[in-house]
């Protein structure tokens, strides 16, 4: 009976084109994927070098005056991508991947954006994530909406029936069919981007895959529960496609436009407003005050003096640019804190419905997600700071640039150590499907009596 | 007598499917998130339209009230800019959450417009947002599709269709008749969104609302008007096509998932591969190298400002610039203003190039797909479009680029050549009043007209689409009764 089945299955042709489908949509994404690693590697690649060039331009120009040297020479840092980022690039199309700072004041050079056509940023990628959230489901529809249905329309039910005792299990059987063969294309789609993509094994992948095939698993344990109410074809694709544009569609819009109603962000505007004020402001008032402050903040230059009576010194300079930074700082952290209100708020509602989840969390395993760019924001800051502590004494104390050894400051990467919290992943799903094979349970009777 | 065929066909769909209940709980549902999606990004909106006047306000006033200083630290000090939405964006938000909102202005660079709400947002918007528009475009669709797809197969396969036409009707009333109904039914949705949202117009902007406005509006609620007849006589048409329903119902879901979903992507998708953008840091290359060719003004031996130093003081006929009877350390950034500024836009000009065949391959893609020639329209009236947006950055960098050169003028003017020494008031320092001289940025929006220079050709493909139907429903002699 089950070889029958199987037959049955292999021999219709929407079964092919429809794992057909999937494996293209899903080899195109591993393609595109891995264009988007190689643009940001060359992106790195280019940075290096424009950072040596750039570099050594400034201390030909700027031997001996290494604080105007340090005016203009940038420092990038880079957000090490990560390889699974190929199959979720998530986040990483909108922020970038590199910034480069100089050590004047950070708020005004933290938020520069990443060069972009928007069309494009709002039609979105064409990644895993994408083929496995968005599309795989619909094929899962269609492939078994009409899987009881179809015989009963075309009479071959009685006959089907006929040949078996166990309806349920038959049915169950022709499901689990679908299943597997699904699970198979999404396999070997997981092991090719293993190998064409170089995911090293690690228990992120582990995680990564795990998911996929949770995330499957929920669409097939709906499907479960919507046939069992043995509807009409129509019917079943009806309340399956509604429950796809509830989940895919409108629930994720609506959390979004939720969060930006919830947590407004003026703070963008204020921090850039203070840090402006804080450094310009500073040049038509009394020097004194603003190196007080300079020392109160750093103890440990206090040491270093403006020469009294001058128009002018880098010692001033930096410290009315450290206000910019400490007059901002204020807003900064509120702004820091509503974009983490903002990661809890989606998360936290996320939790309950597996497409939006699912999407979340493999960006955030493939270091693509907002709290990504968080911590990149945090480690610029550090970065940024460790650079300034670096060379205030030197252009305090009037050092020659060519004594610096410049060979040392390449650039810096920043990669993301988290760990993986597999119950936190994969719960939302679990219970996803207990619910609907549960809900399928209520429906059980039904089985019999067809 | 065809006329009143349609007639009794449009009611009979009217009134049947307004008796199911299923139907009526839709489109309750419809109505209601319409209204709360209009509502909320209305309100988000106004929140945003306040916080850019108060900040703009702020901006403009810390300016005026800067002391007396010399110029080119005011070029410096330079002005924050605030991106304004065009009101019509909380039916539309387009891509607005992918923008930037600020940008900071100032002598000698051009830095980028900052802090999008996309930036502070999780993956989720990815998903799209929750707008009327959204609702409207991708989700109606689907709703008269769901409707429609057995309008008329079903009465074939329950033989109805059999008797209606031995009753003298033909397959023009049919469609058309049928059609006309589902489109009544989709109005039921639309009609409300529309009082909603001229009511919201109306109500909290009145300041806003003008004839430009009112245009624009129009001309939305003409797009969409005709866009839902377009689905509508799609849902039929195929419905009168297809062996059976649910073959109906397959073909136009399958045409609903390709136009809203896939072929969108594919276009991008392809699009980025077949004319690669240049990423920020390939981009800041290219424009030093540009700049490092003009010549360094800073650099006091740079051949290019050596060159313009002797020509300069041979046509004055002195020896050293402290002579000339103007400030020639201003002049020299003037120059350098001039030059680097048009450096950068020759580049950001190629960017530009770029992104228009970019997004012309998805105006490719909405010649077969209304689905996207809609999104187009909808964006450019709703004024959360690209070419708005383009507008916006042009209209900020000249801005910049007035600003820095207004301040080098008052300094070839008004400041001395020799430090120390003044020409009025204090030495090396003007009077604060010069500030308020200078005008606030007073953004303007995109005309109507510009506009629709802009999108016609999608305007023109949903015209073509109508057209097309019409004549596929027109001569539909063929399809099959029983």
């Amino acid at each position: 009976m089950n070889q029958l089945l199987i037959i049955s299955f292999f021999k219709t042709k929407a079964s092919w084109i429809g794992l057909a489908s999937i494996f293209f949509a899903g080899m195109l994404s591993l393609y595109f994927g891995g264009l988007f690693i190689e643009e940001t590697q060359e992106n790195e690649r280019r940075a290096i070098l424009l950072q040596k060039e750039n570099i050594e331009r400034n201390v030909q120009h700027h031997p001996k005056d290494i604080g105007l040297l340090l005016y203009y020479q940038k420092f990038g840092l880079v957000n090490q991508v990560s390889p699974l980022a190929s199959l979720a690039i998530g986040q990483r199309d909108i922020s970038p991947s590199i910034q480069r700072v100089n050590i004047r004041n950070l708020e005004e050079q933290k938020y520069n954006s990443r060069l972009a056509n928007p069309v494009y940023q709002l039609i979105g990628n064409f990644d895993f994530s994408f083929v496995l959230v968005y599309f795989i489901p619909l094929v899962i529809i269609a492939l078994c909406f009409n899987m009881i249905s179809e015989e009963k329309e075309g009479g071959t039910w009685a006959l089907a029936l006929s040949q078996t005792n166990n309806t349920k299990g038959m049915i169950r059987a022709k499901l689990l069919l679908r299943y597997s063969s699904i699970l198979v294309v999404l396999v070997l789609l997981l092991i090719i981007a293993k190998f064409y993509l170089s995911i090293p094994l690690n228990q992120k992948y582990a995680a990564f895959c795990l998911v996929s095939v949770a995330y499957v698993s929920f669409w097939f344990a709906v499907v479960w529960w919507v046939i069992s109410f043995h509807l009409s074809s129509s019917k079943n694709a009806l309340v399956l496609l509604t429950i796809w544009v509830f989940l895919n569609v409108i629930v994720p819009a609506a959390i979004s436009g939720i969060v930006s109603l919830v947590y407004p962000i003026p703070e963008t505007f204020g921090t850039v407003v203070k840090s402006r004020e804080g450094y310009h402001n500073k040049w038509d008032k009394e020097k004194a005050p603003t190196i007080q402050k300079f020392i109160k903040h750093y103890p440990q230059l206090a040491q270093y003096k403006h020469p009294k009576g001058a128009r002018f010194s880098w010692f001033w300079y930096f410290a009315m640019q450290q206000m910019g930074d400490d007059e901002a700082s204020a807003q900064s952290r509120e702004l820091q804190q509503k974009v983490k209100k903002r990661i809890r708020l989606s998360e936290n509602t996320a939790m309950f419905f597996p497409s939006a989840h699912t999407q979340l969390v493999l960006n955030s395993l493939a270091n693509a997600g907002l709290q990504n760019q968080l911590n990149f924001m945090q480690a610029l800051e550090k970065f940024h700071e460790r650079k300034r502590l670096y060379f205030y004494p030197k252009i305090f104390s009037q050092t020659a640039s060519t004594t610096e050894k410049w060979d040392k400051h390449t650039l810096a990467k920043y990669e993301e150590q988290s760990e993986v919290n597999w119950l936190q992943l994969l719960w939302p799903l679990l219970l996803g499907i207990g619910i609907c094979l549960g809900a399928a349970r209520l429906n059980q009777r039904k089985f019999y009596h067809l | 007598m065809r006329s009143n065929h349609i007639k009794v066909f449009a009611r009979q769909v009217l009134v049947t499917k307004l008796k199911t209940k299923s139907v009526v709980y839709l489109l309750l549902i419809f109505n209601l998130l319409i209204f709360v999606s209009l509502y909320t990004e209305f309100r988000v909106r106004t929140q945003d339209h306040h916080h850019v006047e108060q900040y703009s306000k702020e901006v403009r006033q810390r300016w005026e009230n800067n002391p007396d200083k010399h110029p080119h630290r005011m070029a410096h000090y330079g002005y924050l800019v605030f991106r304004q939405k065009y009101p019509l964006g909380f039916f539309d938000p387009g891509i607005h959450h992918f923008l930037g909102n600020v940008v900071f202005l100032e002598a000698h660079q051009q830095n980028p417009i900052n802090s999008s709400e996309a930036s502070y947002s999780s993956g989720l918007l990815r998903f799209g947002y929750f707008s009327a528009s959204m609702l409207l475009q991708v989700l109606v669709p689907l709703l008269i599709f769901f409707w429609g797809f057995n309008l008329v197969s079903q009465d074939r396969e329950n033989g109805t269709l059999k008797i209606v036409f031995t009753q003298g009707a033909d397959w023009r009333g049919v469609l058309w008749g049928k059609t006309l109904g589902l489109y009544l039914l989709a109005m039921l949705v639309f009609v409300p969104a529309l009082i909603f949202s001229l009511l919201l117009v109306w109500f909290h902007e009145a300041s806003l609302v003008n004839s430009q406005l009112m245009s624009r509006l129009g001309l939305l609620f003409v797009t969409y008007g005709l866009y839902f007849f377009l689905m509508a006589a799609l849902a039929i048409y195929v419905s009168g096509r297809s062996k059976s329903s649910r073959g109906a119902l397959i073909t136009l879901l399958g045409i609903w998932l390709f136009f809203s979903l896939i072929l969108p992507k594919l276009a991008t998708t392809y699009g980025q591969a077949k004319y690669p953008a240049p990423s920020k840091i390939a981009f800041d290359i290219k424009v030093e190298e540009e700049l490092l060719k003009l010549g360094d003004s800073h650099n006091p031996d740079d051949p290019h400002y050596q060159h313009l130093k002797d020509s300069v003081l041979a046509v004055h006929k002195v020896n050293s610039t402290d002579q000339l009877p103007f400030n020639y350390q201003g002049f020299v950034m003037k120059e350098g203003e001039k030059l680097s500024s048009k450096a950068y836009n020759k580049r950001y000009e190629k960017l530009l190039q770029i992104y228009q065949k970019q997004n012309n391959m998805l105006r490719l893609a909405g010649i077969i797909n209304p689905m996207v020639a809609i999104k187009q329209v909808s964006m450019a009236l709703a004024g959360s479009g690209y070419a708005t947006y383009d507008d916006f950055r042009a209209q900020a960098e000249k801005y910049r680029y007035s600003l820095a050169q207004k301040m080098n003028d008052l300094q070839i003017k008004l400041i001395s050549n020799v430090r120390g020494k003044r020409i009025q008031g204090k030495p090396d320092i003007l009077d604060k009043s010069h500030w308020a001289q200078f005008p606030d940025f007073n953004y303007r929006f995109l005309s109507f007209s510009q506009i629709l220079a802009q999108e016609y050709l999608s305007l023109l493909v949903l015209l073509g689409w109508m057209l097309g139907l019409g004549l596929l429903v027109h001569y539909s002699k063929s399809l099959k009764v029983i």
